[in-house]
């Protein structure tokens, strides 16, 4: 089902936490609310299931203008952080709790509740205490009970946080695979980059309160609308260089050393400031536009290694290359930029 | 034992006197207490042996034999040295010899008897009230002489001319005595007070309606403080909370207040025609209202306190959780919020068993028992019983035998409650994952 916010305003006393915010999000499709803590995105969803009213602003869903409607009846299933499961209950009651509250018969609790057991791979565990099982068992206890009653629309609030780094790779993959099996329109709150990128069709990237840019993963990596974006995706991350234009290219900060602007961009006036973004991938040794500098820092991660190169005015660029490149610490190096991929911002920070 | 062992006792060595003189030795003094017959007739020091009316009536009680009780009252007259030393003081040598030699030893059942023989000396005195005068210097009496000692009291019944069977003289030494003996007639006694059962009824009574109320009151309480405003709910909490912080006895005075027949509730009802009455002691009914009322609000209070925390220990996620899974705010408390209070509520409900069954302060002050002893619970009879006893006669080894049952009632009612809570489980170790 399609959700669409319009002019969502959210305020706790005297804080705006959310202003004026729009976004659509389409059937059957798995959005991520991305960004760092406190930027509104678990503000957003509890404002999609209702838990929070919306000070100023219209939700709907499909055609229906839920805004006013309590969160008991907008039939929105809720994976919350901690999984919020019910300690007194079993797995098998857990599941049921959302048909018991609507009262629905026995027998038809108990297929249900053996399907969606099923289709979530937790079969074995109906009878089982949630304190009896391992995160990622809860885990699945918990998107079962968000999807017993055939929610319209799954909202997941930071579900793989309280997971470790093996569990958390193959849930992401579960929770793909059931929300694609199911179809439901989904919602992922994170703040973690690969999780959003991994998991979604399109990711909208919030900061304070804000929705600064809202596209596919592969766009938003490669074409980010600002400096912050650039920033938040990517893993080892972008590194900037900061500098001003001049003589129509871009001359690095307490430096003498001039790259030419990547082609098709509007160059601010003369001796505007200017920053570069390069990502690690795009500076390599073998590409032509040399920067000399010295490996300040190595870091072994196995299939590849990564380089900070300190450049002679003291910034930084980042380098991660295929094993056995053999660099050491503290060797002078020039290795090149691929001036293409270079993502030029200006003053404002907004991409050029 | 290391210095670290010894600090720790060092700081627990309070805590052990005031469990010491303030449990252990008052419950040791009850059960001593619980098994003497104590009272204030007894005194709680030693006694003495004395026959005088009341004992001869206590005697005849205990089943003696007509006769026996007759003779010990009766007086009789005996010619003995005493009795000569003081004729001869009062009617001169002459007489006093004569007596000595004719009559010494001799004894008489009545007066009367001694007088005709004097009669028939010579030196008598002449007129007839002089003999009666010197015939009573002869009489002798066990009545109304204390004997620190039940040899003497005896000696002096043989001396007197009174035989005693052995069954007798154990009979006459044990009821007669003033002070406290050691018995174990308390409990047979209890059991035979009319309105002992009543009682134990009232006690049953009291705890069930009272938890219930208190408990029923605390959750009620709990609950609607917990979805009212912050602020709002901690003012109306800390309303009622005051009964607790206030005094006992302007507490109820307050409800006396309230209840009397000048006082609030009767003025208000005399507005529309309804006769003014003491509503707290009209009818046993009433009074029972009254007693569960006052004693459910002041418990409410800490259920309030109690289930209120453990409310707000709920993750706020899994209430929640529980909305978007659709429950209704009924069913939110009805599935989600009592089921994790089940440990505060038995623990309420264990806690105030123990110090309802023991507790009668607010019932002493506000209805004593009354009217006409609907409202007298265990506790209150034993405290009416040992210490403040209308016919004044105040039973201190009966009432301690009453406290004892409590103390029993009260130690097995722990062990059940140790053996519901499983003890072990609740002081293991948690077993919190996330």
């Amino acid at each position: 089902m399609r959700i669409s916010i319009e002019n969502f305003t959210k305020s706790f006393g005297d804080t705006t936490v959310i202003e004026d915010m729009s976004l659509e999000i389409g059937d059957g499709e798995m959005l991520a609310l991305l960004g760092p803590s406190g930027c509104g995105k678990s503000t957003t969803l509890f404002a999609i299931c209702g838990i929070h009213r919306m000070n100023a602003g219209r939700l709907m869903f499909g055609d229906a203008d839920v805004t006013e409607v309590s969160s008991q009846k907008r039939n929105v299933g809720v994976v919350f952080q901690n999984y919020a499961l019910y300690p007194h209950m079993n797995v098998y009651e857990n599941i049921a709790f959302p048909l018991k509250v609507r009262k629905e018969s026995k027998a038809e609790v108990d297929r249900k509740v053996q399907e969606i057991a099923g289709l979530v791979h937790i079969g074995e565990l109906l009878q089982r205490r949630p304190m009896q099982l391992s995160g990622g068992q809860q885990q699945r206890v918990a998107l079962a009970r968000a999807l017993i009653r055939k929610p319209d629309i799954l909202l997941l609030d930071e579900p793989l946080a309280n997971l470790d780094a093996k569990l958390r790779l193959e849930m992401r993959s579960e929770i793909r695979r059931i929300q694609l099996a199911t179809g439901i329109t989904a919602v992922l709150v994170t703040h973690d980059q690969v999780e959003a990128m991994s998991m979604c069709d399109r990711i909208a990237l919030m900061d304070k309160g804000q929705i600064v840019q809202l596209s596919t993963p592969k766009d938003m990596y490669e074409s980010p609308s600002s400096d912050f974006v650039a920033g938040f995706l990517g893993n080892p991350p972008i590194a900037f260089l900061d500098g001003t234009v001049a003589d129509g290219g871009f001359r690095l900060a307490n430096s003498q050393v001039t790259l030419p602007v990547p082609s098709g961009i509007e160059v601010p006036g003369e001796g505007a400031p200017m920053r570069f973004g390069v990502r690690p991938e795009f500076f390599q040794p073998g590409n032509p536009l040399k920067v000399p500098g010295k490996v300040s820092f190595v870091e072994t991660q196995g299939r590849e290694e990564l380089y900070d190169v300190t450049l002679e005015n003291g910034a930084v660029l980042r380098s991660i290359q295929s094993q056995n490149a053999g660099f050491k610490l503290g060797q002078e190096v020039s290795w090149g930029i691929e001036q293409d991929r270079v993502l030029a911002f200006g003053p404002d920070g907004n991409r050029l | 034992m290391r210095r670290a062992h010894l600090l720790g006792l060092g700081f627990l060595s309070p805590a052990l006197a005031i469990i010491l003189m303030l449990f252990l030795i008052p419950v040791l003094l009850t059960v001593m207490f619980s098994f003497t017959n104590m009272s204030t007739a007894t005194g709680i020091s030693g006694g003495a042996y004395e026959i005088n009316a009341a004992s001869l009536r206590k005697l005849a009680d205990a089943g003696a034999q007509e006769s026996f009780v007759e003779t010990l009252g009766k007086e009789s007259f005996v010619v003995d040295d005493a009795g000569i030393t003081a004729a001869a003081a009062a009617y001169g040598e002459q007489f006093a010899n004569e007596v000595g030699s004719q009559m010494l030893g001799e004894r008489f059942s009545s007066r009367r008897d001694l007088e005709r023989a004097f009669r028939k000396l010579k030196s008598r005195p002449r007129s007839t009230r002089d003999i009666k005068k010197a015939a009573d210097l002869f009489k002798r009496s066990v009545l109304n002489i204390r004997f620190e000692t039940a040899g003497g009291l005896v000696d002096a019944v043989t001396d007197n001319g009174i035989e005693m069977t052995p069954d007798q003289q154990e009979l006459l030494t044990k009821t007669i005595y003033t002070g406290w003996t050691w018995t174990s007639d308390n409990f047979a006694l209890m059991a035979q007070i009319p309105y002992v059962w009543r009682v134990a009824g009232n006690t049953v009574l009291y705890v069930v309606l009272t938890l219930a109320a208190s408990v029923g009151m605390g959750l009620f309480l709990a609950i609607t403080t917990f979805y009212l405003p912050s602020s709002a709910a901690s003012s109306f909490r800390a309303i009622w909370f005051l009964p607790r912080i206030l005094p006992n006895v302007i507490f109820v005075l307050m409800w006396k207040w309230l209840a009397w027949d000048t006082g609030f509730l009767s003025s208000l009802l005399a507005n529309f025609g309804v006769p003014p009455r003491n509503w707290m002691l009209d009818t046993g009914v009433n009074a029972w209202v009254f007693i569960v009322l006052i004693n459910g609000i002041v418990g409410a209070s800490l259920g309030m306190i109690l289930f209120g925390s453990a409310i707000k220990s709920i993750p706020q996620s899994m209430l929640h959780a529980s909305e978007v899974d659709g429950a209704s705010r009924w069913q939110q408390i009805r599935y989600i919020i009592l089921p994790q209070l089940r440990w505060p509520i038995m623990f309420i409900c264990a806690y105030s068993t123990l110090s309802l069954l023991t507790s009668f302060e607010y019932i002493l002050l506000s209805t004593d028992g009354g009217p006409g002893g609907a409202t007298e619970v265990w506790s209150l009879m034993a405290f009416h019983t040992a210490l403040d006893n209308y016919a004044g006669n105040l039973q201190y080894g009966l009432g301690a035998a009453m406290a004892l049952m409590l103390v029993i009632v009260g130690i097995l009612a722990s062990l059940v409650y140790l053996r519901i809570f499983n003890f072990n489980d609740l002081v293991a170790k948690p077993r919190i994952e996330q």
